[in-house]
C-alpha cells in the first residue's frame, strides 16, 4: 500500500462555521505524523472524519477503503483513541482486558497487563475509582497492545503528567512503532513531539496551512535572530513573522537560502512549535 | 508474564500466529457479558426478588388448611371431589404465582435498561471507545437486543424454577414435619412440566408481542439527545391526546392499549375459550393442565403479532443507523 490516508477536498460545516474548509492531504505508511492547529481548528473533525466517526464532503481513502462505507472492515486495521477519559465509569480494569481481549483479533492481552503492572492499577479497580491520569494509562495500555496497522490519537496524554508523557511517547517510538505502522496524533503540547514526528500538518479554520516532512522543513524555513543594526536588511528579504526578544529580533524565512541569511545573524531552523506559533499568529494578522 | 514479553516490539511472527478475526458468536458473547458488568440490575433485581420471596416462605407460616376457605375449591361439583387434582390445580397455580413477581421485577429493570442501552455511551462519551474496536454498530445493537428479549427472559425463566423448587422444599419440609397439611402437597412431575412448558410459551408469546415496544425504547435510546424517558413516554401521550382534541377519535389510545395488554386478553380468551362459557376449566379437566387447555397455535398465528414484529425489525434497523452515522460526542 502506497498511502495509508488520502484525503482530498475534506468539507465540513456546523451551522455556518466551516470546520473543515477543503481539508487535502495525504500520509505514507510508517509515517508519524503530527496534526498541529489551535482549538476549533477542525483537528478532532478530520480525525473523526477519518475514522469514520461523522459525516463529510470529499474524497477520502483510508488504508484504500472509504470511512463512510466500510467503517467496520477499517476497525480491524485502525486503532484511535478519540479523547482520553471515555472509558465507561462502571468498567473495571480486568473486564476491560477481557472485552477487548475477546472481541479484537490483534490484542495482545500480555502486553497490556505488562504495560499495567508498571502503573499503580490495580486490576479489579473500577474506572470510576482511578485517577484522570490513571484513566490514561489505562487506555493507552489498552490500545498500545493493539496490533494496528494506522493508530490515530487526539491528545493521547492530556491530563498526564509530564513524567508519563514522557514514559509513553518512548514506549510509542520504541516499543510500538515499527515501519508497518502510521501514527496520526493530534497534541497541545507540541514540543513535547517535536523529536517523534517525521512529518506535520498545521491546520486552521479547517483549512491546511503547512504539510511537509520534518527533514524538509529545514531546508524550506529558516530562522534569524539579528540584532537592532541589521533588522532593516532582514526585512527586505521578508520574513513571514518576527518577534522581539531582549533587544534581538527573530524572524522567520521561508524559502531563503542560507547563504542570504547567515551573514545578517544567527541562523537555526526553526522548532515545530516556533513555526506553528509564527504560522498561527501570522494568519491570525 | 514477564516484562521482556511485555516491552518486546511486535514482530511479524507473533502478529502472523494470532487469527485474523474472531468467530462472531464469540463477540457476541462477549458484548452480551458486557451488558451484564454494565447493568448489573438485570441479574440482581430478579434474583433479588427471587430471594425475598424465598425468605419470606421461611418466615411466613401460614398453618393448616390454607386452601381450604376458598370456596370456589370446596363448592358443589368442584375439582376438590377429587383431592389429586384439586392438590395439583393449586400446586400449579402457585408455581404460576411464584414467577409473577420475578418477571414483573425483569420487566421494571428492562425498560430503564433499553432505555439507557444506547443512550448513557453517548452521555459519558464512552461510544468512542466501544467504537474504536472492530465490533461493528449492527453486533451492538442485536446484543442489547438479545439481552432483552432472550437471555434476561430465559434467564428469569430459570430463576422461577428455582425459586419454585426452594419453596417447595420448605413447605416440603414443614409437611414432613407435620406442621403443615392439604391437598396441594403432592408432587406430580407431569403437571409441573406442563406448567413450566406452559410458562415458557407465554414468555415467548410475550416476547414477541412486546419485541416492537422493545425496539421503540432502543431507537429512542439511540436517538435522544437527552432525557430518553421524556422522549419515549410523551410523544405517544400527546399523540394520543391531540388525537382526542383534535378528531375526537381514539385510534392511537387503542393501539396502545392493545399493544400493551393485547396479548394477555387474547390469552385469557382463548384459555376460556376451551371450557364450557362462564365455567371455570377445571371442572371439566379433573386432571388440571393450563397447557392442554389454551391453544398456542392461535396465540402464534395471530396476524398482529408478526405485524408487530415486522415493526420491531423496521426500529432496530432504524436504531443500528442511528448509532452508526449519528455523532453527537
Amino acid at each position: 500500500m502506497t498511502t495509508m490516508i488520502e484525503a482530498r477536498g475534506l468539507t465540513k460545516s456546523f451551522g455556518a462555521k466551516r470546520a473543515l474548509d477543503g481539508v487535502t492531504f495525504t500520509v505514507a505508511p510508517g509515517r508519524i505524523v503530527g496534526l498541529i492547529g489551535p482549538n476549533g481548528a477542525g483537528k478532532t473533525t478530520a480525525l473523526k472524519a477519518l475514522l469514520g466517526l461523522t459525516s463529510f464532503e470529499g474524497q477520502l481513502q483510508v488504508m484504500g477503503r472509504d470511512p463512510r462505507a466500510q467503517r467496520d472492515e477499517l476497525m480491524r486495521d485502525v486503532c484511535f483513541i478519540a479523547d482520553v477519559a471515555v472509558l465507561p465509569r462502571w468498567l473495571r480494569v480486568n473486564q476491560a482486558i477481557e472485552f477487548v481481549a475477546s472481541v479484537h483479533p490483534r490484542f495482545d492481552r500480555a502486553r497490556a497487563e505488562g504495560f499495567l503492572s508498571k502503573t499503580d492499577i490495580r486490576p479489579r479497580s473500577r474506572v470510576r475509582e482511578l485517577s484522570k491520569g490513571m484513566v490514561t494509562q489505562l487506555h493507552l495500555a489498552l490500545i498500545l497492545a493493539i496490533d494496528a496497522r494506522l493508530l490515530v490519537l487526539d491528545e493521547p496524554t492530556l491530563g498526564l503528567d509530564l513524567l508519563y508523557r514522557r514514559q509513553f511517547y518512548d514506549t510509542l517510538l520504541n516499543d510500538y512503532f515499527t515501519a508497518e505502522r502510521t501514527i496520526l496524533l493530534t497534541t497541545h503540547q507540541v514540543e513535547e513531539i517535536e523529536n517523534l514526528l517525521s512529518d506535520v500538518l498545521f491546520i486552521n479554520h479547517g483549512r491546511v496551512t503547512l504539510d511537509s516532512s520534518v527533514e524538509a522543513l529545514g531546508q524550506r524555513y529558516a530562522q534569524l535572530t539579528v540584532g537592532a543594526d541589521q533588522v532593516a536588511h532582514a526585512r527586505l528579504l521578508k520574513p513571514f513573522f518576527e518577534r522581539e526578544i531582549f533587544g534581538r529580533t527573530v524572524m522567520l524565512f521561508e524559502g531563503r537560502s542560507p547563504q542570504e541569511l547567515g551573514r545578517l545573524g544567527e541562523l537555526r531552523t526553526p522548532s515545530i512549535a516556533d513555526l506553528f506559533v509564527a504560522k498561527m499568529q501570522g494568519a491570525a494578522a | 508474564m514477564t516484562d521482556a514479553t511485555a516491552e518486546g516490539p511486535l514482530t511479524a511472527e507473533t502478529v502472523a500466529s494470532r487469527p485474523a478475526t474472531i468467530p462472531a458468536w464469540q463477540v457476541m458473547v462477549a458484548l452480551i457479558r458486557r451488558e451484564f458488568w454494565e447493568h448489573r440490575a438485570l441479574w440482581t433485581a430478579p434474583l433479588v426478588t427471587g430471594a425475598l420471596m424465598v425468605l419470606s416462605t421461611l418466615l411466613v407460616h401460614m398453618g393448616n388448611n390454607r386452601w381450604g376457605t376458598f370456596p370456589v375449591f370446596v363448592g358443589p361439583g368442584s375439582a376438590s371431589a377429587d383431592p389429586h387434582a384439586l392438590g395439583v390445580m393449586i400446586s400449579s397455580a402457585r408455581q404460576i404465582g411464584v414467577s409473577m413477581p420475578l418477571y414483573l421485577a425483569a420487566v421494571v429493570t428492562l425498560f430503564f435498561y433499553l432505555l439507557s442501552s444506547l443512550y448513557d455511551e453517548r452521555k459519558d462519551r464512552s461510544i468512542l471507545f466501544w467504537k474504536s474496536l472492530p465490533v461493528s454498530d449492527t453486533a451492538t445493537v442485536l446484543s442489547k437486543l438479545l439481552v432483552a428479549l432472550v437471555v434476561v427472559p430465559l434467564g428469569v425463566f430459570v430463576a422461577a424454577i428455582v425459586t419454585d423448587m426452594l419453596q417447595r422444599w420448605i413447605w416440603d419440609i414443614r409437611y414432613a414435619m407435620g406442621l403443615v397439611g392439604g391437598p396441594e402437597f403432592v408432587w406430580d412431575a407431569m403437571a409441573w412440566v406442563k406448567v413450566e412448558a406452559f410458562m415458557l410459551l407465554v414468555v415467548t408469546l410475550a416476547v414477541l408481542w412486546y419485541a416492537p415496544i422493545a425496539a421503540y425504547l432502543m431507537v429512542i435510546s439511540a436517538f435522544a439527545r437527552r432525557n430518553a424517558f421524556l422522549w419515549a413516554v410523551l410523544p405517544p401521550v400527546i399523540l394520543t391526546v391531540v388525537e382526542r382534541i383534535a378528531f375526537g377519535t381514539r385510534y392511537v389510545n387503542d393501539l396502545l392499549l392493545y399493544r400493551l395488554g393485547g396479548v394477555w386478553y387474547d390469552l385469557w380468551n382463548n384459555f376460556r375459550g376451551h371450557g364450557v362459557p362462564g365455567s371455570p376449566f377445571w371442572k371439566q379437566h379433573t386432571y388440571p393442565s393450563v397447557f392442554d387447555v389454551v391453544s398456542f397455535r392461535d396465540l402464534f398465528m395471530n396476524v398482529d403479532l408478526w405485524l408487530g414484529l415486522i415493526v420491531a425489525a423496521a426500529l432496530i434497523y432504524a436504531t443500528i443507523r442511528t448509532r452508526r452515522y449519528r455523532d453527537d460526542t
